[in-house]
C-alpha cells in the first residue's frame, strides 16, 4: 500500500510540473484559494474518517482473537440452557392428561477420523440398530470427514446398548422432540412447534413464553373425555351427511371454560405440514359463519330484555316482508299471527324481523356488542377471525331485520357460544377461556340482559326442542334446550343454492343450565335417511343430543324424570308440534294468554316454572297457563 | 483558462483504452480475492457442492464485474448529471414499495418485477451518496457555516431513512443514516453540529423504545444483545451459536469444509449473515484476519482514492462509497462476533444473494470512476465546466 500510496502522490506531483505555465492559483486566486482550504479540510477530514476506519478494524480483530481465542465465557451458559432446553412445559387437560410434552432423544453420530476399524463398528452396531445398512456404514465411517450421521432418535435401550460397546468415535446428540399424544383430537387446540421447539399454532404458540420459561405444566380447562365426545359425534355427522367439514365447542357457562374445541377436518400436529391448508384452519375459532336462525336467540332476548315486546306477545307473520328490493319470508311459514314463543319455536324470520324492527337498529347494536358479536372473541388462541357486518353507519333498517335472523353477520362459533352461555347462565358475559379457572379466578361477567330475560330464554330453548326443529338434540333426562340454524353459505357475493351451515346452539340442563353446546357442519348434502333434508335439525341436532347423552354421566348429572317438576316447561303446551301437519293453534287460546298476562299484577308475572327446583311451586301444566306466563 | 488547461490533459477525450488502462487493476484482483473466498464458503455452506449457492452466486459476481468496469467508464460529470434523477427514482420506488411492495419476510422491500426482485432501498445507498456528492459539490468550506445549506440535504438522508426504518429494516436504516453522516463530515459540517444531532438521536432513541415505532422483534435484538444468555434459545440463538463456532475454530481452524457447527446445522443463516463465523470456524482466526485485511485494503483503496480526486463531487463520492463498503463489513463481522445487535446486514462479496452483491460492485465501480476520472474538473452547477 504505502508504494502505491507514493506512486499516487509522485503521480500528482508529475501532474502539476507538467503544466508549469498555467498556473490556476495565480489566475483565479479568491475561488481557487478558497477551494484549496476546502481541499485541505476535506482532506483533514478524509483523513479522520480513514482514522475511525481504522480504529474500528482494529476493534473488529480483536474481537475476532478474543473470539476465537480465548474460551467462551458463555459456554458454560449454554450447555444449562442445553438442559433447560428439554423442559419446554407440559400442556394438560383439566384433569391432569398430558396433551404435550417434550422428550429429550438421542441421535447417533460417528468422527470416522476417530473410527480405526470401521467394518467392525459397522458390524457390531448392526444387532443393536436393526434397520442400519451394515456396507452404507462401513463406508460412512471409512470417510475422511469429521462428522456423519448414523441413526437419529434411538430409543434408551438402544443408546445404553451402543454405549456398553465402548466403541471410541461414537458420540451422541441430544435432540428434544415435542409430543402430542392425543395426536389429531388436540391439534387445532393445542397446535404445534416448529423444529426448534418454537410454537407456531395454538395453545403452543399463544403460551410461548410461559412454556419456555416454564417447569409447571400448563392446565387447560379442555376434558379430553368431552373433546373425544365431541370429535367423534362430529365426525359421524361429517360422514354421514358427507360434510367438507365442522366444529364443535362445549362451554362451562358459569365460568366460561371452554370444554372442548373440535374443527375438523383435522391434522396429526407431529406433521403438521403434510396436512391441506384446509385440515389446518381452525372452523371453531378462525372460521366466522353466517350463524342463521341460531341468532333469532340473541334476537329474541334483545326484544324481552328491552321491553318492546312480552312473552305473550307476538307478530303478523301471515304475510312476508318486502323492503327494499328484498323479501323476508318464512321456510314452512304458518302464515298467521305467532306469538313469541311460535315465532322462536317456528323459526320464523317474519316475526323476528319484525321483532328487532321494534326495538331498532341502535338497541341491536348495543346489545349484539354486549353479546360479543362485534368484536373478535378473546379466547387465548392466535387463529381467532374478526366478525363481518355492515359497519356501524352502513347498518340499515333492512340489515337489522336480516341481522335478526341470523343473515348479514357472520360471527365465529367461539364468539356464538359465549353469546349463549350469557343468554342461559342468567345474563352475565364472561371472557372465554381455554385455561383452567379456579374458583376464586372466576370472573364476575358484565350483564347483558336480566335474569328473568335468561330464565324466559330457557325455557323458549327448551320449547324447540320439545316441540320445534331441535327435537333429535333432545337427551332424555337432561332438559336439553336449544336453537337451530341453517343457512346457505355466501359463495363470492351471492348466497349459494345447495351449499349451508347448519348450526346449533344447546344449553343443558334448562332448569339451571351448566353448559352450553355449539355446533356447526360445513356445507352437508341430504343422505337418504333425512329424507332429503339437510338442515340444522337433521344434520346438527344430533351430534348435540349425542354429546350431552354421553357427556352428563362423566359430570355426575343424574337424569331428571319427565314428571319431575323441574322438568316442566308450560310454553311446550302453548306451542304445537312444528312438524305436525296441523299444527294451527287455536288462535283464541294464545290471545287468552295475552289478555290474562296483560291483566295480571307484575307480582305475580316474576317468573315461569322451569327456572329452577326451588322455585318450583308452579301449577300443573294447561291448567292457567296466563299465570305462570310472565310478561318482564 | 481552466477550460484549456482540460483540453491540454484531455481528460474529456480519454478513449476507452486509456480509461481502461487507468483502472485499479490491483483493486480488481483485491475484489477478486474476497469473492473467490465467498465462492469457496458457499461451496462448503452447501457441504461440498456447487449447488444451490456457489454456481449461482459465481454467475452474479461475472455479471457484477462487467457492470463494475462499465460503470468506471462513465465520466463523472455524467454521474453528476444522473445523481439527482436516480435518487429521485429510488425514492419513488420506495415509497412504492411502502405501498404496494411484494410483502417478504414479514416486511416490504422488494418490488418482484417476476425476473429479479428489486430492493429500493438497495438502489437507495447508492443514489444517497450519489446525490449527497453532488449537492455538497455546489457549496464551499465557507457555505457550511451556514445552517439553511444543510436543511435539504439533511432532508434528503433522513427522508429515505424513515421510509427504510418503515418497512422496517433497521439495518438499512441505521446504514444510510451513517453513510450520510460520513458524507457530511468529509464536506465540511462543523462538529458541534454533529453533536448536537447525536444528543438528537439519543434522545429520539430514547423516544422510539418506549413508543410503538419499533417492533418487539426489534426491541428483543437489542435486549438479547445486551444479555444473549438469558435467551439462549430464542433470539439469542445466533449470537451464541455464532460465538461458540468462532470458538471453536481457534487459531488456525478446522480447515475447509470441516467447520462442524456450521455443517451440523447449528449455525443458522451460514450461506447468508453468518457466512463469517462460518469462514473463521474453517480458517481460523488467522483465516478471519486475513479477510478482514482484505477489506481493509479495499476501504484503503477507497479512501486514497477520494484523496486523489481534485473534484469535490469524486472525493465525496469515492468516500461515501468506500465508508457504505465499511459498514456492510462492520456491521456483518460486528454482529456475529456479538459487538452489536443482529441486524439482517450481509457480508459483501461474500454472503449468498444478489441486491448486496450488485450494490458492492456498482459501488466499486463508480470509486473506480473516480480513479479513472481523478483529474477532472467539474463546475460547480451541474458540472460542466466553469
Amino acid at each position: 500500500m504505502k508504494r502505491r500510496n507514493d506512486h499516487m502522490r509522485a503521480d500528482k506531483f508529475a501532474a502539476q510540473r507538467s503544466q508549469p505555465v498555467i498556473n490556476p492559483m495565480a489566475l483565479e486566486a479568491e475561488p481557487e484559494g478558497r477551494q484549496k482550504r476546502a481541499l485541505e479540510m476535506g482532506h483533514t477530514r478524509l483523513m479522520l474518517g480513514a482514522g475511525l476506519f481504522c480504529v474500528a478494524f482494529l476493534v473488529i480483530t480483536a474481537r475476532l482473537a478474543a473470539v476465537t481465542l480465548l474460551p467462551g465465557e458463555d459456554d458454560a451458559g449454554v450447555a444449562r440452557q442445553k438442559i433447560a432446553s428439554t423442559g419446554r412445559a407440559d400442556v394438560i387437560d383439566r384433569n391432569g392428561v398430558v396433551l404435550a410434552t417434550s422428550l429429550t432423544t438421542a441421535s447417533l453420530y460417528a468422527n470416522p477420523r476417530q473410527i480405526t476399524d470401521p467394518d467392525s463398528v459397522a458390524k457390531r452396531l448392526a444387532p443393536i440398530l436393526p434397520e442400519l445398512n451394515p456396507t452404507a456404514t462401513a463406508t460412512k465411517l471409512s470417510s475422511d470427514r469429521a462428522f456423519t450421521w448414523l441413526w437419529r432418535n434411538l430409543t434408551p435401550k438402544q443408546q445404553q446398548a451402543v454405549n456398553n460397546l465402548g466403541i471410541p468415535g461414537l458420540y451422541f446428540q441430544y435432540e428434544t422432540k415435542r409430543i402430542y399424544p392425543q395426536g389429531n383430537l388436540t391439534a387445532h387446540l393445542v397446535g404445534f412447534t416448529d423444529i426448534d421447539g418454537k410454537g407456531i399454532a395454538g395453545v403452543e404458540r399463544s403460551f410461548d413464553d410461559a412454556l419456555n420459561g416454564g417447569t409447571r405444566p400448563l392446565q387447560l380447562s379442555i376434558d379430553i373425555r368431552v373433546q373425544h365426545i365431541m370429535h367423534e359425534e362430529l365426525s359421524n355427522a361429517i360422514r354421514d351427511f358427507h360434510a367438507i367439514g365442522g366444529a364443535g365447542m362445549v362451554m362451562d357457562v358459569r365460568t366460561g371454560e371452554v370444554l372442548s374445541l373440535v374443527s375438523l377436518p383435522d391434522f396429526d400436529p407431529a406433521q403438521p405440514g403434510a396436512a391441506p391448508a384446509d385440515a389446518r384452519f381452525n372452523r371453531a375459532t378462525l372460521g366466522v359463519f353466517e350463524m342463521g336462525s341460531t341468532f333469532k336467540t340473541f334476537n329474541t332476548a334483545i326484544g324481552l330484555d328491552s321491553g318492546t315486546v312480552s312473552m305473550t306477545g307476538g307478530y303478523d307473520a301471515s304475510k312476508p316482508i318486502r323492503i327494499g328490493g328484498f323479501t323476508i319470508s318464512d321456510y314452512h311459514g304458518k302464515n298467521r299471527f305467532l306469538t313469541v314463543p311460535e315465532i322462536y319455536a317456528y323459526s320464523s324470520n317474519i316475526g323476528s324481523a319484525k321483532m328487532a324492527d321494534d326495538f331498532g337498529t341502535e338497541t341491536q347494536q348495543t346489545y349484539l356488542r354486549r353479546f360479543g358479536m362485534l368484536e373478535k372473541s378473546s379466547i387465548e388462541l392466535p387463529e381467532v377471525g374478526a366478525p363481518m357486518y355492515p359497519g356501524l353507519k352502513n347498518w340499515k333498517r333492512i340489515n337489522t331485520m336480516t341481522i335478526a335472523y341470523g343473515h348479514g353477520i357472520a360471527v365465529s362459533l367461539a364468539q356464538l357460544i359465549s353469546g349463549i352461555s350469557a343468554v342461559v347462565n342468567g345474563g352475565d358475559m364472561r371472557a372465554p377461556t381455554i385455561l383452567k379457572r379456579q374458583p376464586d379466578q372466576i370472573p364476575a361477567g358484565q350483564p347483558v340482559i336480566s335474569e328473568q330475560t335468561s330464565i324466559n330464554m330457557r325455557a323458549l330453548m327448551r320449547t324447540v326442542v320439545q316441540e320445534g326443529t331441535a327435537k333429535k338434540a333432545d337427551a332424555p333426562g337432561y332438559l336439553v334446550g336449544c336453537k337451530t340454524g341453517t343457512a346457505d353459505k355466501l359463495q363470492g357475493h351471492t348466497y349459494a343454492k345447495n351449499a349451508r351451515m347448519a348450526v346449533i346452539v344447546c344449553s343443558f340442563p334448562s332448569n339451571n343450565p351448566r353448559y352450553a353446546v355449539a355446533a356447526l357442519v360445513d356445507e352437508p348434502v341430504p343422505n337418504e335417511h333425512s329424507y332429503g333434508y339437510a338442515t340444522a335439525g337433521w344434520v346438527a341436532a344430533p351430534v348435540a343430543g349425542a354429546l350431552v347423552q354421553r357427556m352428563a354421566p362423566l359430570y355426575g348429572m343424574a337424569p331428571i324424570p319427565d314428571s319431575d317438576p323441574a322438568a316442566q316447561n308450560p310454553l311446550a303446551a302453548l306451542v304445537a308440534d312444528y312438524d305436525s301437519p296441523n299444527s294451527k293453534k287455536p288462535h283464541s287460546m294464545v290471545t287468552q294468554v295475552k289478555a290474562t298476562a296483560n291483566g295480571a299484577t307484575p307480582a305475580t308475572q316474576s317468573k315461569i316454572p322451569v327456572d329452577d327446583q326451588e322455585d318450583v311451586t308452579g301449577p300443573p301444566q294447561n291448567t292457567d297457563p296466563g299465570a305462570s306466563i310472565a310478561d318482564e | 483558462m481552466v477550460l484549456q488547461l482540460h483540453t491540454a490533459r484531455g481528460p474529456r477525450k480519454m478513449t476507452i483504452g486509456t480509461k481502461l488502462r487507468n483502472v485499479t487493476w490491483s483493486m480488481v484482483l483485491v475484489i477478486c480475492a474476497v469473492a473467490s473466498i465467498g465462492f469457496a464458503m458457499l461451496y462448503s455452506a452447501a457441504h461440498g457442492s456447487y449447488d444451490p449457492w456457489m454456481d449461482r452466486q459465481m454467475a452474479r459476481f461475472g455479471i457484477g464485474l462487467v457492470m463494475m468496469l462499465a460503470i468506471a467508464m462513465v465520466d463523472l460529470r455524467s454521474l453528476m448529471k444522473i445523481a439527482y434523477p436516480l435518487y429521485a427514482i429510488a425514492f419513488v420506488l420506495l415509497i412504492y414499495v411502502d405501498v404496494a411492495g411484494e410483502i417478504g419476510m414479514g416486511a416490504q422491500r422488494w418490488i418482484d418485477l417476476k425476473v429479479i426482485q428489486l430492493q429500493p432501498s438497495e438502489i437507495m445507498k447508492i443514489a444517497l451518496v450519489l446525490a449527497l456528492a453532488r449537492y455538497f459539490h455546489g457549496f464551499t468550506y465557507e457555505d457550511m457555516k451556514r445552517p439553511m445549506v444543510l436543511i435539504i440535504p439533511t432532508l434528503m438522508a433522513l427522508l429515505p431513512t424513515g421510509l427504510v426504518l418503515k418497512q422496517p429494516d433497521l439495518g438499512t436504516a441505521l446504514m444510510l443514516t451513517m453513510v450520510g453522516g460520513a458524507i457530511f463530515f468529509v464536506a465540511g459540517v462543523r462538529w458541534w453540529k454533529f453533536a448536537v444531532v447525536f444528543a438528537i438521536a439519543i434522545a429520539g432513541a430514547y423516544f422510539a423504545w418506549n413508543s410503538d415505532l419499533l417492533h418487539d422483534y426489534q426491541k428483543k435484538r437489542v435486549l438479547t444483545f445486551l444479555d444473549p444468555s438469558q435467551d439462549a434459545l430464542g433470539a439469542g440463538y445466533h449470537i451464541t451459536q455464532s460465538k461458540i463456532a468462532l470458538g471453536s475454530g481457534g487459531v488456525f481452524g478446522k480447515g475447509f469444509l470441516q467447520g462442524s457447527q456450521s455443517h451440523l446445522d447449528f449455525l443458522p443463516e451460514r450461506q447468508t449473515d453468518f457466512i463469517f463465523t462460518m469462514f473463521a470456524e474453517e480458517f481460523g482466526m488467522v483465516g478471519g484476519v486475513v479477510l478482514v485485511g482484505l477489506y481493509s485494503l479495499l476501504v484503503l483503496y477507497g479512501i486514497v482514492i477520494a484523496l486523489r480526486s481534485r473534484s469535490h463531487f469524486g472525493r465525496l463520492l469515492a468516500y461515501g462509497l468506500s465508508a457504505n463498503l465499511f459498514l456492510y463489513f462492520f456491521i456483518n463481522t460486528a454482529m456475529v462476533m456479538g459487538l452489536i445487535p443482529v441486524v439482517g446486514i450481509p457480508l459483501p462479496l461474500i454472503s449468498y444473494g444478489g441486491t448486496a452483491m450488485m450494490t458492492v460492485m456498482i459501488g466499486f465501480g463508480l470509486i473506480i470512476s473516480v480513479y479513472v476520472h481523478r483529474d477532472m474538473r467539474l463546475g460547480r452547477r451541474n458540472g460542466d465546466d466553469e
